[in-house]
């Protein structure tokens, strides 16, 4: 009895949709025909779901009894004996009421799967054990229902039931996921959109293409030592056997109902680089790529091993493979390479599938038509036959009897080789003849006849008449082969580049790909072109021109429904389309990354504001509840304890409330800075002023600290455009953290100075100073570098004296403070040109 | 005279009311109170406060328009009170004629003091000119002398004695910009503010401690200035 087979649908929180998912399935396998029951469903009171059970066939649940509570668990051995065909079993991760046979669900359908039943199951990603601490960092809760990785990895399928964070909230706020009391609880805790976000983010990982990448990255931030795969690959060699399409298309439903990548890998033998490719070896890689597969070409002898080395390379987890029809006797001459990958393939699986059609592998190539050798070459390798020959003679001639026959024959022979190496075999051929009858001719005795006196001449012109036809043609046979030769690394090279384009591809790598196309193929121009609703839109270009529509090129290329490629060129040969549709193909995924990339980014920067908030909140409550607490104990103990106080006592609790209170205030007001900038309702008023006048404001709120100031600001600076009041709050908040960061015995200085058209304020501290990498997040709320506990405020100062500037249209500018610390820079606008008044008198009266 | 006048106190929220009427009256000053603007105009009218502390964020008419109302008929002191963040509204509630402001919240003690200020006649020119004494300068008003504490004088240009002059007699009060240079330059001017800081700046320079960081000619950016005494 054969294994069942688990298929999983994978959600990234409660209320996504895998039950009524996999109650859908069951009803659509039912309608084919087969035998399908609930294992156990739990529809939580959801109205939806509940409907979709419908008149699925329920095994009755079994009550449990532990603790003197009644748990209903799945009835196990209730469907083993019911033995259905598929069994739908929910919450994979569940925990079994101690007492049960196993310890878990995932152990229950293990038994399932065991006794041959298939099974649709549903879990959650938080549920999966190498996330368990990643998911923790991002909710706080510790999943105690896990379940090892494999158990999902190993279904046959796994189905992603995504939906977004806000479908998700939407759906919770309708009360279709809780019940309505629990739907703020909810709203507020687990199901927050940036936590959401994370957790979709995390599930798209597992079944988004190049996954690798981001989760090795994951790992390496997050330190989880153990390494998941989540992405499965296949790779069918391809033969360019005549009828092998059956085996890609084979391949192509393994892959998909794995939801694998599908990969088809050609053995390129060293010695037919230069070779045509077969026909059929062009079609089944375009039909690889029509079903979503990449096509790799290695180069080796020995095709068993290649595809293994491929296949390792690729991280595969099947190979799929053609039947061999070598004759016996190559198979023990040669070893099978089928056998070969099997018997080496370890944890790779392997499939062999034969197919109808020709039963050896097509050594019937089509004839060979080299791209004609140019004409400039073969004028010239005429030309030295035509012109040179006779040339060459008469130079001969010229000098006859000072050089000997044997010479002769050498120089006609260099003429042979060098039309050869330069027109091919034909002018190659032609030459040698030419020169076999101008030497017997010229310089055989008898001269001028065509009888030849001496056996030996006779000998030795045929020698030269063979040797020269021979060394001819063959210096035109490997020169075109060398030529052969460049073309194929320079295609090889080009699509090794395509496909080890790394991502993320970013707007610029596509650019780059579309200069390489452009490069390779000798285009005048490209252009990857959108359809709109109003015509077409140019997403990238290269070339002479831009093509702006499809009519303005020679041929276009279908990327996606409503991406094409337009290229202008007139010829293009068999392999240059096929380079062509490769590139095409890299484009097509290069996009869809980028895609998913922003899907993943904004699904990123959803969890970073919610970390903000998080923050945000755990810190106010904390401030503000600290200086609270302090005033209620003070005035409690005046006015509830009853005891008698003496005045200075009394005196002294009220002096702590009031300090206290001030404390709070400077808090609130922070908070509401804080939020006027968050949410942009900063109302700027702007006035000229004179900017020693706004800092001596924003001082005067420092008493204690005003020994460790330096103010240097002179009232001849021009007057500044500003808003007075806000300024001084930004003032008053960059010293206080100027002060919190010198030392003590060091003065935090204030000065003003016009550079280029406007005032430059700034405020520079001797403290430790902000390394450059730092200096932007030291704005953000809640960033205090080497953060104390005691020291007052929710780090919002620094945050809120950039957000009161943005809003005002200043900037705020960190540099470093000669000699050690930070210095703070503000641009203010110059009011206008400043009119000195003029005193006549000196003396008071 | 002062311990007997009259304060009207219109506020919305009672807690602050309450707070205001027993201090004051534990100071000796006789409290009206309202809550609204309409009622604040009202009792005003009957019983003739000396002097309005309002709040300028009321129910129904708004404290500017109290403002202009009482503004029609008398020209007691009124002292507005506001929140943090409503600087356009504060420079409105001067311009349509207040005399000073507080910011929400406020101590008990400065609030005292402002009012006292605003309670106190403008010293008359003629008679019995104040002197005022500090820890770093004597002002005589009578004299037009300004001089350390060891007797020494200090010269000051007849501009930097004007804005002294002004600000003395006011003490305590806010001196508006406009007011400022209406009084010292001329009536024509009221709007060249950089006069007033770079006199502001040689008087301090001349009269202050610390010049960069005042505590006797106080700036009120964007608004005003104010001559204050430590210990008020």
């Amino acid at each position: 009895m054969s294994r069942g087979k688990l298929k999983v649908f994978l959600g990234f929180a409660p209320g996504v949709g895998k039950t009524y998912a996999m109650l859908e399935q069951g009803h659509r396998l039912r309608s084919e025909g087969r035998d399908v029951v609930i294992g156990f469903v739990e529809p939580h009171e959801r109205a939806e779901t509940a409907a979709m059970i419908g008149d699925l066939e329920l095994i009755p649940r079994r009550s449990m009894t532990y603790a003197e509570s009644v748990f209903e668990e799945m009835d196990l051995d209730g469907i083993l004996a019911r033995n259905p065909e598929v069994a739908l079993v929910d919450e994979l991760a569940h925990t079994n009421v101690p007492g049960s046979r196993n310890t878990k669900r995932w152990q229950d359908v293990d038994e399932l799967l065991d006794s041959g039943i298939d099974v649709l199951s549903s879990v959650n990603i938080q549920h999966l054990d190498s996330l368990n601490d990643v998911i923790f960092e991002i909710t706080d809760i510790l999943q105690r229902e896990t379940i090892p990785d494999e158990v999902v990895r190993k279904a046959a399928e796994i189905e992603l039931v995504d939906l977004t964070q806000e479908g998700v909230r939407e759906r919770l706020a309708a009360g279709k996921i809780y019940p309505a009391e629990r739907i703020d609880a909810a709203m507020a805790n687990y199901f927050r959109s940036g936590n959401l976000g994370a957790l979709r983010e995390l599930a798209l990982s597992w079944t988004a293409d190049r996954v690798e990448e981001a989760v090795a990255k994951y790992r390496e931030l997050h330190g989880i030592a153990h390494p998941w795969e989540t992405k499965e690959r296949v790779v069918v060699a391809l033969a360019g056997a005549e009828g092998a399409e059956g085996v890609i298309r084979r391949a192509a439903r393994l892959a998909m109902r794995s939801r694998a990548d599908l990969v088809g890998v050609y053995v390129r033998p060293t010695h037919g680089l230069a070779e045509e490719t077969s026909p059929s070896l062009s079609v089944q890689r375009e039909l690889l790529q029509d079903l979503g597969g990449r096509y790799h070409e290695v180069v080796g002898d020995d095709p068993g091993n290649a595809v293994l080395a491929f296949a390792r390379e690729e991280n595969a987890t099947q190979i799929v493979l053609g039947a061999s029809r070598r004759s016996r006797f190559d198979e023990l001459l040669r070893g099978s390479p089928t056998a070969k990958v099997i018997r080496n393939s370890d944890a790779i699986d392997v499939h062999v599938i034969s197919y109808e059609g020709a039963h050896r592998p097509s050594r019937h190539f089509r004839p060979r038509h080299h791209k004609p050798i140019s004409r400039l070459r073969l004028g010239i390798a005429w030309g030295i036959a035509i012109i040179g020959l006779p040339l060459i003679t008469w130079v001969l001639r010229s000098v006859r009897g000072q050089v000997e026959l044997n010479n002769v024959q050498l120089i006609y022979l260099l003429a042979a080789v060098v039309a050869g190496g330069v027109g091919g075999a034909l002018p190659a051929a032609a030459t040698a003849v030419a020169a076999f009858l101008l030497a017997n001719w010229y310089f055989t005795p008898p001269q001028e006849t065509w009888a030849i006196g001496s056996p030996d001449d006779l000998f030795s012109l045929f020698a030269f008449l063979v040797v020269s036809l021979a060394v001819g043609l063959l210096v035109g046979y490997s020169s075109r082969r060398s030529a052969d030769a460049r073309k194929a690394r320079a295609q090889a090279e080009a699509l090794a580049a395509t496909t080890s384009l790394g991502h993320p591809v970013y707007e610029s790598d596509r650019q780059g790909l579309l200069r390489r196309v452009r490069d390779v193929l000798a285009l005048e121009a490209v252009s990857i072109l959108r359809r709109v609703s109003d015509g077409w839109e140019t997403l990238a270009w290269d070339g002479s021109r831009e093509l702006s529509t499809p009519g303005e090129g020679s041929e276009v290329i279908d990327l996606t429904e409503e991406v094409v490629m337009v290229i202008l060129d007139g010829r293009l040969s068999a392999d240059d389309r096929i380079v062509l549709r490769a590139f095409a193909a890299q484009i097509v995924q290069a996009m869809k990354r980028e895609e998913l990339e922003r899907e993943a980014e904004s699904a990123g920067s959803m969890a970073e504001t919610d970390r903000l908030r998080t923050a945000l909140l755990g810190a106010v409550s904390h401030d503000l509840r600290t200086p609270l607490a302090t005033i209620k104990a003070s005035l409690t103990s005046l006015v509830e304890t009853g005891l008698e106080w003496t005045p200075e006592e009394t005196k002294s609790f009220l002096r702590t409330a009031l300090d206290e209170t001030e404390r709070l205030n400077r808090l609130v007001g922070q908070l509401l800075d804080a939020s006027r900038v968050q949410v942009g309702a900063v109302h700027v008023f702007y006035r000229p002023v004179g900017l020693e006048e706004v800092v001596a404001a924003a001082l005067a709120g420092l008493d204690s600290s005003r020994d460790r100031l330096i103010v240097d600001i002179s009232e001849s600076l021009a007057e500044v455009q500003t808003d007075p009041v806000l300024l001084e709050r930004v003032v008053a908040n960059l010293v206080e953290n100027a002060l919190t960061w010198s030392p003590s015995d060091q003065a935090v200085r204030v000065s003003a100075g016009e550079v280029a058209g406007r005032i430059d304020l700034r405020i520079s501290d001797r403290g430790p100073g902000i390394p450059p990498q730092a200096r932007d997040t030291v704005f953000q709320p809640f960033q205090r570098l080497g953060d104390s506990p005691n020291r007052e405020g929710v780090g919002l100062g620094l945050a809120v004296a950039r957000g009161l500037l943005e809003a005002m249209g200043n900037e705020l500018v960190i540099e470093d403070t000669p000699g050690g610390g930070t210095t703070m820079v503000i641009g203010l606008k110059i009011a206008g040109p400043i009119e000195m008044p003029v005193d006549a008198g000196v003396i008071s009266g | 005279m002062a311990e007997e006048a009259r304060i009207l106190i219109v506020d919305d929220e009672p807690q602050i009311v309450r707070a205001l009427s027993i201090n004051l009256k534990a100071l000796g000053y006789r409290i009206d109170t309202a809550a609204t603007g309409e009622e604040a105009l009202r009792i005003a009218a009957e019983h003739r406060p000396d002097a309005v502390i309002l709040d300028l964020g009321l129910p129904g008419i708004d404290g500017k328009e109290v403002i202009r109302g009482l503004r029609g008929w008398t020209k007691i002191p009124i002292i507005v009170l506001s929140v943090r963040d409503a600087e356009r509204e504060k420079i409105e509630a001067l311009n349509a004629g207040a005399d000073d402001y507080m910011t929400k919240p406020f101590g008990m003690g400065e609030l005292v003091a402002r009012l006292r200020a605003a309670l106190r006649r403008e010293a008359d020119p003629g008679e019995d000119l104040p002197v005022v004494e500090t820890p770093h300068f004597v002002i005589d008003l009578a004299t037009k002398r300004v001089s350390l504490p060891d007797g020494e004088e200090i010269r000051l240009t007849p501009t930097e004695w004007g804005i002294v002059d002004m600000l003395v007699r006011h003490r305590g009060k806010l001196v508006t910009q406009t007011q400022l240079l209406k009084e010292v330059w001329g009536p024509e001017y009221g709007r060249e503010t950089n006069y007033l800081r770079v006199f502001m700046a040689q008087l301090r320079r001349k009269l202050e401690p610390q010049p960069g960081t005042p505590r006797y000619f106080i700036t009120e950016p964007g608004m005003g200035y104010r001559f204050q005494l430590p210990t008020e």
